[in-house]
């Protein structure tokens, strides 16, 4: 049985992983910075070196993410929907329902008894839906990201934003600051805020349970919390959530044939 | 006779003086910043100072903008909408539409015998307002004022696909590093503002003589962008951050003008030049 390669070049993150009999061996994870190819190429020497193979050892390579076209070295690319159904298929078979939440965007994908993308939708146009608003929320607060999860976690009442947008949001967590309000109840405030969008996301496409949320977001378990509490339903959350498209990429890679047409488009 | 309007709007704080005549006497803009709002005071000082006059000297004082609940001296707190509408008709009599775009909202303003009439706004979404320029110019450490003399320079627009103000900023930074010029990213950006006020403004019906007020009216760039998405000539006032402040002040003059005419007697308040010592939430 041969090794395979899934490669998710992401606006912030890109991420990779190499599987065998469809089992996560290893997985690589490095800012996008400002050359994607670089990025991909950097991705790809330090997956091969972690289970000491050589590229000849790689059978197929499968890129996605927005970022996909700089993958130079992929045999195929995928959509970035259908890579993260896979993905969370095979981690979660039992998932109806799945939320992305990454950088650039949210994503919301529904499937059926088989795992095929039946619909989806995309918050693209606003970053106020997307993983962004925490980025700027976390920038304001002065804390790092991976900070953010367990400062939201102490807060006992959020503030409430006035806005729906990212930039009028960032401008009143200042206010907020100078007024002297904790910055826990802020950042969890934020974690409202995005929960709500993403919870009328989530009405758009019907949710169906079991639901499961990955990407980077669901990295933050205070805000997978207020998700839940949102929607009224509890998530599955995988280990590495944020490595879940990179998986289905590399699922993709070992059976090409997986990879289904999208039936409906709805965004 | 003497009448003030001070407007508190979100980035900029005005303050009118005008005489009986409505003649303008004096006015001052300042940057109304989180702790300036509690100044409005300091503004008002100035603009007395500059136009030697005293606080008491002032008959009736209207406050408008976003902060006008943080002006402890004034008399009446009268909409921005309609200071607006006030203002741009004293300037332009023919003037039937009114756009103001500030650095949080951008309103869209019908006007008939000098009154408001109608409006809309946006103030739910930053992509539609100057803080889109505002956010641009911060980036790529440019002046915001200097935004509109460098793009009229492009020779092409070069077209902004992000709607949202961060994934803009984030593609514009894109577009530099792939060669692109500053003034043709700067001619795109200022298209992608102007056809999104130039909808909202089309959802109220755009009557000729149209006037265009705010801060970003001071940007040549916009000016023609807007005139390009309106396809109708645009007036500019010359002073166009003041139009809300001089409403107010002809606002203050009318009422106290009908006041006294019908013999009644106007509850005016103290005159003494004081901190505001609380926040106000409810007009936020």
């Amino acid at each position: 049985m041969s090794w395979f390669m899934g490669i998710d070049i992401g606006s912030a993150y890109s991420k990779g992983v190499i599987t065998r009999d469809f089992e996560l061996v290893a997985s690589h994870i490095i800012g996008s910075g400002a050359n994607y190819r670089e990025s991909a190429e950097a991705i790809r020497t330090e997956l091969i070196r972690k289970v000491d193979l050589t590229q000849n050892d790689i059978a197929s390579t499968v890129a996605t993410g927005s970022g996909a076209d700089n993958v130079y070295f992929a045999n195929q690319k995928a959509s970035d929907i259908v890579c993260t159904a896979r993905g969370i298929n095979s981690v979660f078979p039992q998932a109806r329902t799945v939320i992305d939440v990454a950088s650039q965007s949210t994503r919301v994908i529904r499937l059926n008894e088989e795992g095929t993308v039946i619909n989806f939708t995309v918050s693209e146009k606003c970053a106020a839906g997307s993983g962004r608003f925490i980025e700027i929320i976390a920038n304001v607060l002065r804390i790092n990201l991976s900070d953010f999860d367990p400062l939201a976690a102490r807060s006992r009442s959020p503030i409430t934003f006035s806005t729906g947008c990212a930039v009028f949001g960032e401008s009143e967590a200042i206010t907020r600051i100078s007024e002297g309000i904790p910055k826990e109840d802020i950042a969890a405030g934020a974690n409202k805020a995005l929960a709500s969008n993403i919870s009328s996301l989530v009405k758009k496409v019907k949710l169906a349970e079991p639901c499961a949320i990955c990407g980077g977001g669901a990295l933050n378990n205070a805000l997978v919390k207020t998700v839940e509490s949102e929607l009224n339903a509890s998530l599955l959350v995988p280990q590495q959530p944020q490595l879940i498209t990179a998986l289905g990429a590399a699922i993709i890679a070992t059976k090409p044939g997986i990879s289904q047409s999208i039936k409906k488009r709805n965004s | 006779m003497y009448f003030a309007g001070v407007d508190i709007g979100s980035t900029m704080t005005k303050v009118v003086l005008t005489d009986k005549a409505g003649n303008l006497l004096s006015f001052i803009k300042g940057p109304t910043g989180p702790e300036h709002r509690q100044l409005a005071n300091e503004v008002m000082r100035q603009a007395l100072e500059q136009a030697s006059l005293q606080i008491d000297d002032i008959s009736y004082i209207v406050a408008t903008g976003y902060g006008r609940l943080n002006v402890p001296f004034a008399d009446r707190q009268i909409t921005e909408l309609s200071c607006h509408a006030r203002g741009v008709s004293s300037l332009f009599p023919n003037a039937r539409t009114a756009i103001d775009i500030g650095g949080q909202d951008a309103k869209c303003m019908k006007i008939d015998k000098g009154r408001l009439a109608s409006f809309v706004m946006n103030d739910k979404c930053a992509a539609g307002t100057g803080r889109f320029l505002e956010v641009t110019a911060t980036t790529l450490a440019i002046k915001l004022e200097d935004m509109g003399e460098i793009s009229v320079k492009a020779t092409k627009k070069i077209p902004i696909s992000n709607l949202c103000t961060i994934f803009a900023q984030q593609e514009v930074v894109a577009l530099l590093s792939r060669g692109e010029k500053l003034e043709n990213i700067l001619a795109g950006l200022h298209d992608a503002l102007a056809s999104r006020v130039a909808a909202l403004a089309r959802r109220l019906g755009i009557e000729p003589d149209l006037v265009l007020t705010g801060g970003v009216a001071k940007n040549i760039g916009m000016v023609e962008a807007m005139n390009q998405n309106l396809g109708c000539e645009i007036f500019v006032p010359e002073e166009p951050l003041l139009t809300g402040a001089l409403g107010a002040a002809i606002l203050a003059k009318e009422t106290y003008v009908k006041a006294a005419a019908a013999g009644e007697a106007l509850p005016t308040k103290s005159r003494r030049l004081e901190k505001a010592t609380f926040f106000s939430q409810e007009y936020r």
